[in-house]
């Protein structure tokens, strides 16, 4: 059977722009949950928050000796500090432009993560992919700028299937391809649904959902770049991510691994529906990595 | 020194320190989730003093979200917040210090984001948020001999010797449980520290649900393939005994509450499912309830 390359149609003409003012998260560590390995020795890492200098979408997640590293900056919502999941952070969807305090446009948002607990332990941080010259000239606590747009994207021909994080650049670059009523996206990985962990049970549009395990059906964990599409096989993740036997829900990969037991990638989800909609396959077309990386270089 | 049990599962019981906690009786939470359907409720949540439930009656079916039976016990300083609730175990004892009840007696049979405590319903009807309470906190540190990676969590010495009684012919430590589910079971939690919190279950979809029906309130329950020594996480060949703690709950990736008691590799351990496998019936008689 040939697929019909063409893209399905969409609401994008509908979507409200929005610019919602943050501010670059500084790493921070928590005693609440104190890092120890699967041998229960304490660690330290660079992880998400801060500004991660060289460290960019496209890249092998596992190569750097980090936890929970997200590339480029960690901005999140003012107000609450360390921040709770606020306007930025709901509304702000992969490909969305960030400026910095002068007006400036200086990356897109690649990423989230989900924060200490689900839903309710801060901070929730989103990742800007941003040019190694424009890192280098900004600090933890600049006010931030993303003009968001995402909320509400649809494709009108298939309302069973939700998207999550998705802006209308976002969605231009995904993979998919329509074979009558069905979508067929490719994926660099397939998790088991007993692989998924912290993020289960949290919002769609906060944070991620992180691969716990090695319980893959395709695909291998060490090879994964930032911004490769993930697959996780009965999980549902239209409303919160739960286990849902028939169901499937893709993301992009937005923080790398970690030492902690019982952690792993995050996987910002970004699609979801019934497995007779929605399907995937094994594909190396299966990455916004360097899609994101040359979008913010053209800033 | 050693603890014994009356069959030879012996702990170290004997070299475990008591302290005295303080912690007061926390507000009620009203939840505003969103199910699976894109519905919104507003549903009591967790915290408060919840009458009516006790341990031993059915953990799902109740029109809440995370639902704590009886009383929610936390400390306005953060971190003797994080002290109560790393030092606290299923079995302390637990008496109220102000307010109409004081002096009653109860238990603590669980944690979720706060530690759970059980009271006689009489007892429960009077006592309010705000009020105060101590905990004789006993079980941290607490392991059995001979079976070093077989890890005890926010386990009481006085719960471990009723619980644990026997080996089988081949040395490993017999765990009673009134269930035993799949991996897929473990939800919200994976990943965070095992002493500490809980880890909710996905019970709402096969081949969960049928394994999952009729849990109650301190039942004991086995989630296989899951290694709880430090965070929670997914491994072949573990497994995580826990306690029900709190109810079922609204929104999908939430349900009802399993705080860890124990993990081993599965060969270390026997699973012998029991309907006496719930705190209902081990704390019952104990000291201070």
């Amino acid at each position: 059977m040939t697929a019909i390359m063409r893209s399905p149609a969409d609401n994008r003409d509908r979507l409200v722009r929005s610019s919602v003012a943050g501010r670059i998260a500084p790493p921070r560590i928590f005693h609440e949950a104190l890092p120890v390995d699967e041998t229960g020795r304490h660690f330290h890492l660079p992880a998400s928050g801060g500004i991660a200098l060289g460290v960019h979408m496209g890249d092998r997640a596992a190569d750097w000796v980090a936890d929970h590293l997200m590339p480029g900056l960690s901005i999140e919502d003012e107000g609450d500090n360390p921040a709770h999941a606020g306007a930025l952070h709901l509304l702000a969807a992969i490909g969305n432009v960030v400026r910095d305090g002068s007006g400036r446009r200086i990356g897109v948002v690649s990423g989230k993560r989900g924060g200490m607990a689900p839903g309710f332990w801060p901070p929730q941080l989103v990742s800007v992919e941003v040019a190694d010259d424009v890192a280098r000239a900004l600090t933890p606590g600049d006010r931030v700028v993303v003009e968001t747009v995402g909320r509400g994207l649809q494709w009108t021909g298939f309302p069973e299937i939700g998207l999550s994080n998705v802006s209308p650049a976002c969605l231009d670059l995904l993979p998919i391809r329509q074979d009558g009523d069905r979508l067929t996206c490719p994926v660099r990985a397939i998790a088991r649904p007993e692989a998924a962990g912290p993020g289960l049970g949290q919002d769609s549009w906060i944070g991620d959902l992180e691969i716990a395990g090695d319980a893959l059906s395709a695909g291998t964990l060490s090879e994964l770049r930032f911004g490769d599409l993930v697959a996780f096989a009965d999980i549902d993740a239209g409303t919160t991510r739960f286990y849902r036997p028939g169901w499937i829900s893709i993301g992009l990969l937005s923080h790398g691994p970690s030492p902690a037991p019982g952690h792993g990638i995050g996987i910002t989800m970004l699609i979801t529906g019934p497995g007779r909609l929605l399907q995937v396959d094994i594909g190396e077309s299966a990455s916004l990595g360097a899609s994101l990386r040359k979008a913010a270089e053209a800033l | 020194m050693s603890g014994a049990s009356r069959s030879g599962v012996r702990s170290n019981a004997g070299r475990l320190v008591t302290t005295r906690l303080s912690a007061w009786v926390q507000a009620a939470a009203a939840n505003c989730i969103v199910a699976p359907s894109g519905a919104v409720k507003t549903l009591p949540g967790q915290g408060g003093v919840v009458t009516g439930i006790d341990l031993g009656d059915r953990a799902g079916s109740w029109i809440g979200d995370h639902v704590e039976p009886g009383l929610s016990l936390g400390h306005p300083d953060p971190a003797a917040n994080r002290a109560l609730r790393a030092l606290s175990c299923a079995g302390n004892p637990v008496v109220m210090l102000d307010g109409p009840a004081a002096g009653a007696k109860g238990v603590v049979y669980g944690k979720h984001g706060a530690v759970l405590a059980m009271f006689a319903q009489a007892d429960l009807a009077r006592i309010a948020p705000g009020e105060r309470v101590s905990i004789d906190a006993e079980g941290g540190g607490l392991a059995l001999d001979d079976a070093p990676d077989v890890v005890l969590h926010s386990c009481s010495p006085a719960l471990l010797h009723r619980w644990l009684q026997a080996r089988d012919d081949g040395g490993r430590i017999v765990v009673p449980v009134a269930a035993i589910l799949p991996p897929v079971a473990a939800a919200a939690g994976i990943g965070m520290p095992a002493a500490m919190f809980n880890m909710d279950l996905h019970i709402y979809a096969e081949p969960v649900a049928s394994a999952a029906a009729n849990l109650r309130f301190g039942d004991i329950v086995a989630v296989l393939d899951q290694d709880h020594r430090y965070s929670r996480r997914f491994a072949k060949g573990w497994v995580a005994v826990g306690v029900i703690s709190h109810g079922e709950a609204g929104a999908g990736g939430h349900g009802h509450g399993l705080m860890t008691l124990l993990t081993a590799p599965m060969e270390r351990v026997t699973l012998q499912l029991s309907s006496g496998a719930c705190l209902a019936t081990l704390l019952s008689g104990a000291p201070a309830s």
